[in-house]
């Protein structure tokens, strides 16, 4: 009897489904439009169209970007914000910083809430977590009143040092909850983030509440479709982590799941280093309106213990993806006699020209076109048409100004298009302290394939890889996940006062409770794994790096003291260029991720080519300001083993793969193509 | 004659495609050095607060590239390695040479600000400049890191330069002379070395451009993308009725004689596509440290000019062509020897404010009314008796801006010339020093009345638990936040030591005061001058300012007529 693991990424426009065969060892994938405002029912179309009987799914995991578009929209919850009182004020001042230096009129990035939606309950902890002032149990009974007749959907909860001590904050929610009710979501700010920064974890505490009703909402309603068309495995969803977590762990932990979405690629991208010769790579993702490169460093997806999205602080593990705004939408447009691209872009509507919905501008996907790079007809796996005289008329109206012609403006845009992502990459990498070209590209999204070999060229890296199923990659990354959670516990102490002891002590209770929360999962006590590591930095700094430990008992080592020491000194030398060994270093916070590996999905190996020979056409498209005779592929009539030399463009539903002349292109034994520079490399 | 081709055309024409893609590569270049300067920085103000710039520039001084960078380093640059050959001649350029200065008269700020930058040459041939400035943070001053009340440039630490830090690719005994002269030295050659690192990578940078496209393509691209910056500019100064504007206010006093205003004055000439700003009607230099050179004058009408005329675009060697300057010799704007120059920024943030004020007749649409307008310091010293361990702390006191057409003013938000620095978090600050934060709030009422209010300032309660030294620097309480086209004047600073105790007491200044445990100290930044009439207030505007508390209900009767 078949059974399969499927992964449903829903994005804006369309939801990408991954099945993996467990008999046959096999992935597909798969596209259906996305239903708004019955979400599941894309889903399900697409399962159906794929597998015949869905209670033969074993395991079911997903990515989702409703709490990231409630967010967005800013269509989340009215929310309430119960603050210590006196210094109510920390979100709303947001630290001070002017973000934009040269910008006399600037304004902070706009709250969720506004100020007067923040209430000062007395009630005041001391450093240590100590009480100096009692809880104000009667002003909390008065904010809940107001809760319920100012209708918020739900409250925040932050209180200063609640990290130390989170009595207050659990006082509160015991509270709120007598008076309305224990289904009502309360977000306490040492739960959404455990980390001191009164500003940064209120500020977490307020988005978890803010998107987390619309995230339980709809991961319910999920479920319950799934659970009436016989889906028995439970359901999982992708955090920001990189992790997977069961729904149910999911709904206690919204914020979790805010980058759901995007960080599927960059998990896809971790599995891929393994079956290629670099663990390094350099993930670009290219959507309409949207470039986001993403760093896989030793195999290892480049993590961050923090981020902003639309200068709104989260504390929290996230996979770290650097968006540039650049993409197929990005428009051309001309500056006192100067050409410019971006980084204004047409987005989805009206989109570039050639998208025929009244889009008058010329945009790089125009220029794609309009060079043969991508076809009229088989855009978007023919779920839409490219109208290209539309796109000649948007680009003429550049050209013409700055005296040229078609071909010129066109391949001029995407070669300015191109340097622009090329150079933005250059400046992450150096700004991480990697050199690009110790790097191997990773190419994903519809529009990434396009791009991906101009940008090698430009940064001289010297192989390509675009995966299979580039314009679901996204989705089979999730099914490469493990389960993964994540605990802190803020451990403030200068280097010549860490107790080991106590250190040591701290580790293990965070470890127990961790590992035993791993069984929610369903994970099996064989297959659960503990990591601790802890922040640590320079005295007087503010930033840290983590620094991983190999147990919880390695602080009892006598020597351990030392050994951070000459660790962080190491990391810090990678990452700044430098290190300062025997300089004083603090620890601030300790850190332990629990994961639980699930059965992995190994595919069995593509089928080997029978001859060199495969099936492709050839038609003119534009390289170097020529039209040369290139060769028209499509994907499917591929095998492991075969190779060709560029000019070259290889079609598939998802994605379209421009291979300029100079490249040669091997399909691994994984289907992949692996895409090399002739110059640097020879052909091989 | 159109305004575009009002610059003179090119000789050789680069094509459209090839001027942007250069164009866009000298700016990626200086963000790739600011990147490895911040990413080799050893000192928080660096790599935190990012009070550095760099730029490549061409073999005559002008910017190719640069990064966004602290806006009070702008457009300065080009002058250090333009001082050497005035004084050395251009055959002084040697390959693998540094050189550095930090000569608060020729560089315009205070010693802290250390310019290092280099020669670039390909194949023998002198191509341009590679060049940084950071802020270090000690130089060998009387106090530590600087004065609040130096009188000569002696007392506020080393001065160089220009000279050699390197020759033909070795140190030479400056870098000694440096580690012996300063406090830190670990992290200060530490710094010194990660600027080294942004010149190196720079001097790549080009290198790499000029072997791509050749030296030809560069000079013809490098003269178009200065054409069409300077033509953006003119036809935005054109477009400024042609007349002369003036505007003026007073820094409190000089940090050494307390009841001495100190004028700063600026008229603006338009007269077609030109603009002149003339300062020399500004006080004579001081005893105190509120000085700065010629440079740093320029710099700063560069930034009041920028935010107005071309806030949105990459500064390069065509930007300010249209401007010219006029700066007085011995005055507090063209400070020299000896005149101490610690404090050589409260008075360009008023200058920075004063554009803005005068130009607003001629575009009210882009003018904002004006700020707190200064850093608005404490700083404390004392020994945490929990620890028995020495600290020092300095913070800034968040304030707020003004209105203008169209917003309301930002409230509690950092002052111009501290570029993008974020305030403390109060549990880092109570976890670390014997203090406690007892209030910290957006001030109601502070911000000026008007069409578009001016923004709140912050007010900030420590209780200390420890005696503890106290320095302050609180200013612009003469010439408050002012506002434009009818909005009123925002509420000064304000300094309160143990309010509502007997022994209460205001001030604005101070160095070194001591305190005692159970002391109280209550700061509250000015807020922001108001703009447009306050009867042409939108009432929901009103009624929503009193629901979130930004003013109180009384305020908004007295001002606004309010009747809820």
């Amino acid at each position: 009897m078949s059974s399969y693991k499927v992964s449903m990424d829903i994005g804006g426009t369309f939801t990408d489904i991954v099945t993996y065969d467990n008999q046959a060892k096999r992935y597909r994938a798969t596209k259906s439009s996305t239903t708004p405002g019955e979400l599941s029912r894309g889903v399900i179309s697409g399962l159906d169209s794929v597998i015949d009987d869905l209670s033969d799914i074993d395991f079911t995991v997903h990515g989702t970007t409703q709490g990231l578009n409630a967010f967005l929209e800013r269509r989340g919850v009215g929310v309430l914000l119960l603050a210590t009182d006196g210094v109510e004020d920390s979100y709303h001042i947001a630290r001070g910083p002017r973000l934009e230096l040269y910008n006399a009129q600037y304004r902070k990035p706009e709250p969720l809430i506004e100020r007067k939606d923040v209430v000062g309950i007395r009630g005041r902890l001391a450093y240590d977590g100590s009480e100096l002032v009692p809880l104000d149990e009667e002003a909390v009974r008065d904010a809940a009143r107001r809760v319920r007749d100012g209708g918020y959907g739900a409250v925040a909860v932050a209180y200063l040092f609640s990290y130390k001590n989170p009595d207050h904050e659990r006082r509160t929610r015991e509270i709120l909850r007598e008076e309305l009710g224990s289904d009502f979501t309360v977000a306490l700010s040492h739960e959404s983030a455990k980390e001191w920064r009164e500003y940064e974890r209120t500020s977490s505490a307020v988005v978890e509440a803010y998107t987390g009703p619309v995230v339980r909402d709809y991961l319910r309603n999920l479920e319950d479709e799934l659970s009436t068309r016989g889906v028995e495995a439970p359901l999982h969803i992708m955090q920001s982590s990189g992790g997977i977590l069961t729904a149910a762990s999911a709904r206690e932990h919204p914020l979790q799941t805010l980058f759901s979405g995007p960080v599927g690629g960059a998990i896809g991208g971790a599995k891929l280093a393994e079956s290629l010769e670099s663990g390094n790579l350099i993930g670009v993702d290219m959507g309409g309106t949207s470039f986001d490169v993403s760093l896989v460093i030793d195999g290892v997806p480049d993590v961050s213990t923090e981020a902003v999205l639309e200068g709104q602080p989260m504390l929290m593990s996230v996979v770290n993806i650097h968006t540039i705004g650049a993409g197929g939408g990005s428009v051309a447009w001309i500056e006192a006699g100067g050409l410019r691209v971006g980084p204004r872009s047409a987005g989805a509507s009206p989109g570039p020209a050639c998208y025929g919905r009244d889009g008058t501008e010329p945009t790089v996907t125009d220029a794609n076109l309009a060079l043969g790079r991508v076809s009229a007809e088989g855009f978007a796996a023919g779920h839409m048409s490219l109208d290209i005289e539309a796109a000649r008329t948007a680009l003429a109206t550049v050209g013409e100004p700055l005296g040229l012609g078609p071909v010129d403006i066109a391949e001029g845009i995407c070669d300015v298009a191109n340097t622009q992502m090329a150079q933005a990459i250059r400046t992450i990498t150096i700004s991480r302290g990697i050199e690009p070209r110790d790097f191997t590209l990773v190419a994903f999204g519809g529009a990434g394939p396009m791009h991906a070999v101009f940008l090698a060229k430009e940064l001289g890296i010297p192989e390509t890889v675009v995966p299979r199923f580039p314009g679901a990659f996204s989705a089979w990354g999730m099914l490469q996940g493990d389960v993964r959670k994540d605990f802190t516990q803020p451990y403030f102490h200068l280097d010549e006062d860490i107790d080991p002891a106590d250190m040591s002590r701290t580790l293990r209770g965070i470890e127990a409770e961790a590992l035993a929360s791993l069984a929610e999962e369903g994970v099996p006590e064989d297959k659960r794994h503990a990591q601790h590591s802890v922040d640590v930095r320079y005295q007087l700094q503010e930033f840290f790096l983590t620094v991983p430990l190999t147990s919880a008992d390695e602080p009892l080592d006598p020597d351990f003291g030392r050994r951070l020491a000459e660790r962080f000194a190491r990391q810090y030398e990678d990452r700044y260029g430098h290190a300062n060994l025997g300089a004083p270093i603090e620890i601030v916070t300790l850190r332990t991720r629990v994961t639980g590996v699930l059965e992995s999905a190994e595919e069995r190996r593509s089928e080997p080519a029978e001859g060199a020979d495969f099936p492709h056409r050839t038609k003119p498209v534009v390289f170097d300001r020529e039209p040369r005779d290139t060769m028209i592929v499509e994907r499917d009539d591929l095998r492991s083993g075969h190779t060709f030399a560029g000019p070259a463009i290889v079609l598939e539903d998802t994605a379209t793969t421009v291979v300029p002349p100079g490249f040669s292109v091997r399909v691994d034994d994984q289907g992949a193509l692996i895409i090399r520079n002739l110059e640097v490399e020879g052909n091989d | 004659m159109t305004l575009l081709d009002h610059a003179e055309p090119p000789v050789h024409r680069a094509d459209p495609v090839t001027v942007e893609i250069i164009r866009n590569a000298l700016t990626s270049a200086a963000n790739d050095m600011n990147a490895t300067l911040i990413r080799s920085a050893y000192s928080p103000i660096l790599y935190e607060g990012g009070d550095c710039v760099v730029a490549l520039l061409d073999t005559d001084h002008q910017v190719l590239g640069q990064s966004a960078g602290l806006p009070l380093f702008l457009g300065n640059l080009e002058t250090c390695s333009k001082a050497v050959e005035e004084k050395y001649g251009s055959e002084v350029w040697q390959p693998d040479d540094v050189w550095i200065l930090n000569d608060s008269y020729l560089g315009g700020t205070h010693l802290n600000d250390v310019t290092i930058f280099a020669p670039v040459f390909v194949d023998g041939t002198h191509v341009g400049f590679s060049a940084t400035r950071a802020h270090w943070m000690d130089m060998g001053s009387k106090d530590v890191g600087g004065s609040m009340d130096s009188v000569d440039i002696f007392q506020e630490g080393l001065r160089m330069g220009p000279v050699k830090l390197h020759e033909a690719g070795r140190e030479t005994f400056i870098v000694d002379i440096i580690s012996t002269n300063v406090r830190f030295p670990y992290q200060t050659i530490g710094d010194m070395n990660a600027m080294i690192a942004a010149l190196r990578m720079g001097t790549i940078r080009m290198q790499e451009l000029v072997a791509r496209y050749g030296i030809a393509t560069i000079e013809a691209a490098r003269d178009e993308i200065f054409r069409q910056t300077e033509a953006l500019e003119r036809k935005t100064v054109a477009d400024i009725p042609d007349g002369v504007y003036e505007a003026e206010g007073v820094l409190d006093n000089d940090g050494i004689d307390l009841d001495t205003p100190i004028p700063i004055t600026l008229k603006v000439t338009v007269s077609g596509d030109t603009i002149d700003f003339d300062v020399t009607g500004s006080a004579d230099q001081t005893r105190g440290p509120v000085n700065c050179g010629v440079a740093q004058a320029v710099s700063a009408l560069r930034v009041g000019y920028k935010l107005l005329i071309s806030p949105e675009t990459n500064s390069n060697g065509g930007s300010f062509r249209p401007l010219s300057t006029q700066v007085r010799e011995g005055s507090v704007l063209g400070a020299v020897a000896p005149a101490a120059c610690q404090w050589y920024f409260s008075h360009l943030g008023l200058l920075i404010d004063l554009v803005s004020k005068a130009l607003a007749p001629a575009l009210p649409d882009r003018v904002v009314a004006a700020s707190h307008g200064d850093s608005m310091i404490i700083n404390t010293a004392g020994t945490d008796p929990r620890t028995g361990r020495d600290w020092v702390t300095m913070e800034a006191t968040l304030g707020g801006w003004g209105g203008w057409d169209g917003s309301d003013g930002e409230s509690a938000l950092i002052n111009s010339v501290n570029g993008s620095i974020k305030d403390l978090p109060i549990e880092m600050v109570e976890t670390k020093y014997p203090f406690r934060i007892t209030a910290y709030r957006i001030e109601k009422d502070t911000g000026a009345p008007g069409r578009w209010r001016g923004g709140n300032g912050a007010t900030r309660e420590y209780e200390f638990l420890a005696d503890c030294a106290v320095g302050l620097w609180f200013e612009r309480s003469r010439t408050k936040p002012w506002g434009l086209f009818g909005g009123e004047t925002g509420r000064g600073p304000e300094v309160i030591i143990n309010p509502g105790r007997d022994d209460e007491e205001r001030l604005l200044k101070a160095n070194a005061r001591p305190m005692k445990a159970g002391d109280v100290i209550r700061l509250t930044a000015s807020g922001g001058g108001g703009y447009g009439n306050v009867a042409d207030r939108d009432p929901q505007a009103v009624a929503s300012d009193v629901e979130n508390g930004y003013v109180s209900v009384d305020h908004a009767r007295r001002h606004y007529g309010y009747e809820g």
